[in-house]
């Protein structure tokens, strides 16, 4: 593929400090290159290191060593307001607790990185009732985010995360909060946008949310042990090595 | 810049909405400390210089102009820099024959006073400030209005007789129609003689001969600078018409009280205030930060540099202060204007005003600074959770566990102390709202002090008898025949050249060395020979001596060598007074005594003995007690302890909104363990309460330790001289720390009881 690549981790290593001052490494040596328009699931039980890893490529954590580029550009020197900054443009979050700013309505909230991206209001307004109306959620623009449910929750958080344009969505654990309907809800959701060309990494330790996408890595204390395609709808019988370290997590 | 309708605006006014009660409050917190500053300057100002206000208000005219006959006014008028001319006035010298106060008439004192010719309609420059009574009426021409100070001392109220004898003798009883301010000329007996405002017809009848008459003219200028050359100016333009000259200038310096004692007081609370506002902003700010940091989490991950976040953090708090700061403004203005009308005659002189608002604004934008910059360096990690960094129970909540207290305390004195640096902030918030509320009941008590005991400040003697038309002789024996008198002291006070100065001291001579007047001496020694003197703290700055120190003055060309033996406390000419015995004087300076000092029996009222007195025909003068010139701290103290108190109270809320956020898992736990709400609710209370308490504790003690120490430093810089400085009394201290302790808890037992009794349901983050 001559296409530059969305992600690319070079060795990348993370290792905090503990308490008492003993290293940890959570994420040791990890290569990944996602192509534009991948959708990658990151597996691995918990500990593994993998929302760190997620962590790492949004520039959210900073890494210990190894090198991180974004779209063709060197990130993993850059200044944490220069993450700021790349993030504004390149990369769209959505975590497990939703995260939405709570003093803010869900329009608010949608229209935020949009503005941050420099947009004029009306044309963040009209972004924000272009996704709103996408994930069916024009009437609650005027509501607060405590007054909606889990799913809406999350449903906003996604088009907040993909008011930008992203050239990236990561997704931590997006669905770990939520009844298997808004699960359903929300994965529906991501394969629309994925559909549509949208590059996404995904952090679950959930064997179905993990098929949905095109390619599995598993992780495991840190260090990638599996990564491959996904044969869609025509899973092998045996599954992949993602179940078997799914089975040994839990 | 941060435009109204960007990501940064949008957020502000999102979380500016989600918060009215709080950002209220903080507003109105800065507010008040704004107000209560520019009202107390405002009032000390007034207070301490009358004229500015008189003046302001009567439009008045900044140089009188005493001519033999009426001068050319409309040259007057046409001189550079002159806006309006007051006048021509006649103005003629006459007798006021003062029945004395509530006796019978056997012996009527003859005052000068000076009878001014008025308008029956009220002049539009030099407006006398009518305050009781009726303005002249050419209905009843046999109305005066007179000056109010002068009017108070010989005892006048509208409706009183006022009888005049003109120089040819001729009586005339005139009635007093009302009494007014002026700015016009200073205060009675500073100034002298009286003034009293009659028609024009009155004063022809009072005094006929217009050669024996003078004329006034008031010219009011653009800028008072230039007073002394439009002083020339008219001089040289009247061609020797002009006898005397009076500015504003004098008769402000004669209506100025020695104002350095209040000035450094009202310093020292101005500084305690912003230090307190400062606590209270920064604590506010951090704490709404803590609550927040997930949320700035969010913003971040979402593409908010530090930079953004810290300055928005900034314009919001800092609007809400400066916000705070406008309204205080505001405020002031009306409190003076309208609440204060009566008081206050003007608004506070622009460098004061000033000073007070940029001062706030700068502490306001240094208290937020550092809780925005702080919330600007969160990380970006939304999961970070904003929970309390350590579980184990502090040393105190171990003891409490040891003691077998009851768990509720337990748990509440091991949340106290979760948070260190809060812990901190919130003792500190506390404290230091409570310890400048001892020192200003230190204040308070040393008033009070000053007024129990007026011998400590040099005022053993509450009155002072002029001979007036008596002998020395006389005067003393009359003095002394009254009961209350017990002792009379011969006095003579004098103004002293001293080397090195331009300006003369003052020099009172007061006993004789060997009977000295009971000084307070508070450092060395009463004189007890001649050539020795004691000294007020002031002159000894001045002089740059110290005791023991010989000095050598000047009284009236005669040259005088004493010895300083002692410091004494002197509350007057900010202590710039040499106290000595009137023996020590030379005999033309000593003989016959100027006025004698009358000491009375403990009990005694000094106005009921001054008035008998007085109806005896003697020149009494009463002493003014400093407390009663500083009355007006007494106001800037309970205005100041409010404020403060409301700012421990809004640090204190700060406190326990965190101890609630940082507790909500908690609770539901406690809950779940079986606690009963009373239980959580005694639990908040502790963990609250503590921290209260031991800020109470904290302040009161550091108070109490330095009240005295700093009233004693006010009392050195101002030249009064250390020694008037008292401790809050144990009573007050105690009062003060039971209802301080109560309020906390309060204040404490609001949220908590609501918390305990809502349903606490496990929240996942």
């Amino acid at each position: 593929m001559t296409a530059t690549p969305v992600v690319r981790a070079v060795n990348l290593v993370k290792i905090y400090q503990s308490g008492r001052g003993l290293p940890v490494p959570a994420v040791r040596g990890v290569d990944l290159t996602v192509e534009p328009g991948e959708f990658v699931a990151i597996m691995g039980p918990s500990g593994s290191g993998k929302s760190t890893l997620i962590h790492l490529l949004g520039g959210l954590d900073t890494r210990t060593s190894g090198e991180i580029w974004l779209d063709g550009q060197r990130a993993d020197t850059l200044s944490e307001s220069g993450w700021a900054v790349l993030r504004r443009e390149k990369v769209g979050f959505v975590f497990q607790f939703f995260n939405l700013v709570a003093n803010m309505t869900v329009a608010d909230n949608v229209e935020l990185p949009a503005l941050l991206a420099g947009a004029s209001p009306r044309h963040a307004r009209e972004r924000r009732e272009y996704l709103l109306g996408a994930l069916g959620l024009t009437d609650r623009a005027a509501a607060a985010p405590a007054q909606l449910s889990g799913g809406e929750q999350q449903r906003v958080a996604l088009a907040r995360a993909l008011a930008n344009q992203p050239r990236l969505l990561l997704a931590d654990e997006p669905t770990g909060n939520l009844d298997s309907r808004n699960t359903r809800d929300v994965l529906r959701l991501l394969g629309e946008v994925h559909r549509q060309g949208q590059t996404i990494v995904l952090v679950t330790h959930d064997a179905r949310v993990a098929g949905l996408a095109d390619r599995v890595v598993c992780l495991l204390d840190g260090q990638i042990v599996d990564d491959g395609a996904i044969v869609k709808r025509r899973r092998r019988p045996g599954g992949t090595a993602g179940d078997v370290v799914e089975l040994h997590g839990r | 810049m941060i435009a109204g309708n960007g990501p940064e605006g949008r957020w502000i006014r999102a979380d500016l909405r989600a918060r009215r009660g709080q950002a209220l409050l903080t507003v109105l917190t800065v507010a008040g400390i704004v107000t209560a500053l520019i009202t107390a300057a405002t009032l000390l100002e007034d207070g301490t210089n009358p004229w500015r206000g008189l003046f302001e208000r009567s439009r008045g005219a900044h140089i009188w102009l005493h001519t033999k006959t009426v001068p050319d006014v409309s040259a007057l008028k046409d001189l550079d820099g002159v806006t309006d001319v007051a006048g021509p006035y006649r103005s003629a010298p006459a007798t006021l024959v003062d029945p004395p106060i509530g006796a019978a008439i056997d012996q009527g004192r003859r005052v000068p006073i000076s009878l001014r010719e008025a308008p029956a309609a009220l002049p539009a420059v030099a407006r006398p400030l009518l305050r009781e009574g009726r303005w002249l009426d050419v209905r009843r021409p046999e109305g005066v209005v007179v000056e109010r100070s002068f009017a108070r001392a010989l005892g006048l109220r509208p409706g009183s007789p006022f009888t005049v004898t003109g120089l040819n003798g001729a009586t005339h009883t005139l009635t007093v129609a009302g009494l007014a301010e002026s700015g016009d000329q200073g205060f009675y007996p500073e100034w002298t003689p009286g003034l009293a405002w009659t028609l024009g017809q009155t004063l022809r009848t009072v005094e006929p001969a217009l050669g024996r008459t003078e004329t006034v003219t008031g010219l009011r200028l653009a800028d008072p600078g230039l007073t002394d050359l439009i002083v020339q100016r008219a001089v040289s333009t009247l061609r020797g018409q002009v006898q005397r000259v009076t500015t504003w200038r004098e008769i402000r310096a004669a209506m100025e009280l020695d104002n350095r004692l209040l000035g450094t007081l009202l310093g020292l609370f101005g500084v305690v205030g912003l230090i307190a506002a400062a606590l209270a902003l920064a604590n506010v700010t951090g704490g709404r930060i803590l609550t927040q940091l997930r949320d700035i989490a969010t913003l971040k991950s979402l593409g908010f540099t530090r930079g953004q976040i810290s300055r928005m953090l900034l314009v919001e708090h800092g609007a809400l202060g400066l916000a705070g700061i406008v309204l205080g403004v505001v405020a002031a203005r009306l409190i003076t204007a309208y609440a204060l009308g009566e008081a206050v005659a003007a608004p506070l002189s622009p460098e004061p005003h000033i000073a007070i608002t940029v001062g706030t604004a700068v502490v306001v934008l240094v208290a937020i600074w550092l809780p925005a910059w702080r919330g600007g360096r969160t990380p970006p990690l939304p999961a970070t959770p904003a929970a309390p960094p350590h579980g184990r129970l502090s040393r105190l909540a171990r003891l409490a566990l040891l003691v077998r207290l009851p768990p509720a305390l337990v748990l509440g004195a091991r949340d106290a102390f979760t948070r260190r640096m809060l812990a901190l902030l919130t003792i500190c918030g506390v404290a230091i709202p409570m310890m400048m509320i001892t020192i200003g009941l230190g204040c308070w008590a040393t008033l009070d002090d000053f007024i129990r005991h007026p011998e400590r400040v040099g005022q053993a003697a509450a009155l002072a008898v002029r001979p007036g038309n008596l002998t020395a002789e006389e005067t003393r024996d009359w003095a002394m025949a009254d009961p209350d008198v017990v002792v009379a002291y011969p006095g003579a006070e004098l103004d002293a050249l001293v080397p090195g100065q331009t300006r003369t001291v003052r020099t009172r001579a007061l006993g004789t060395s060997a009977d000295p007047y009971p000084f307070p001496v508070v450092e060395g020694r009463m004189f007890r020979e001649r050539g020795e003197a004691v000294a007020g703290q002031g002159l000894l700055d001045l002089l740059g001596a110290r005791i023991g120190d010989r000095v050598r003055i000047t009284i009236g060309g005669t040259p005088l060598i004493v010895q300083i033996v002692g410091r004494v406390i002197e509350p007057e000419q900010d202590g710039e007074v040499l106290s000595l015995g009137i023996d020590s004087l030379a005999a033309k300076d000593a003989v016959p005594p100027r006025f004698y000092s009358l000491v009375l029996r403990p009990g005694a009222d000094p106005a009921e003995v001054r008035a008998r007195l007085q109806a005896r025909g003697l020149e009494v003068a009463q002493a003014v007690n400093p407390a009663d010139r500083l009355a007006i701290i007494r106001v800037i103290i309970v205005a100041l302890v409010v404020v403060l108190a409301l700012i421990g109270l809004a640090n204190l809320l700060t406190a326990s909104a965190l101890g609630r956020r940082d507790h909500v898992l908690d609770l539901a736990v406690l809950k779940a363990m079986g606690l009963t709400p009373r239980q959580v609710m005694a639990t908040l209370v502790t963990g609250t309460g503590l921290l209260a308490v031991a800020g109470v504790l904290l302040g009161t003690c550091a108070g109490a330790l330095w009240s005295r120490g700093l009233i004693d430093m006010e009392g050195r810089y101002s030249g009064v001289g250390v020694g008037i400085g008292r401790a809050p009394t144990p009573g007050m201290l105690a009062a003060a720390i039971l209802i301080a302790i109560g309020a906390a808890l309060l204040v404490a037992l609001i949220p908590a009881r609501r918390v305990s009794r809502a349903r606490v349901t496990m929240v996942a983050h």
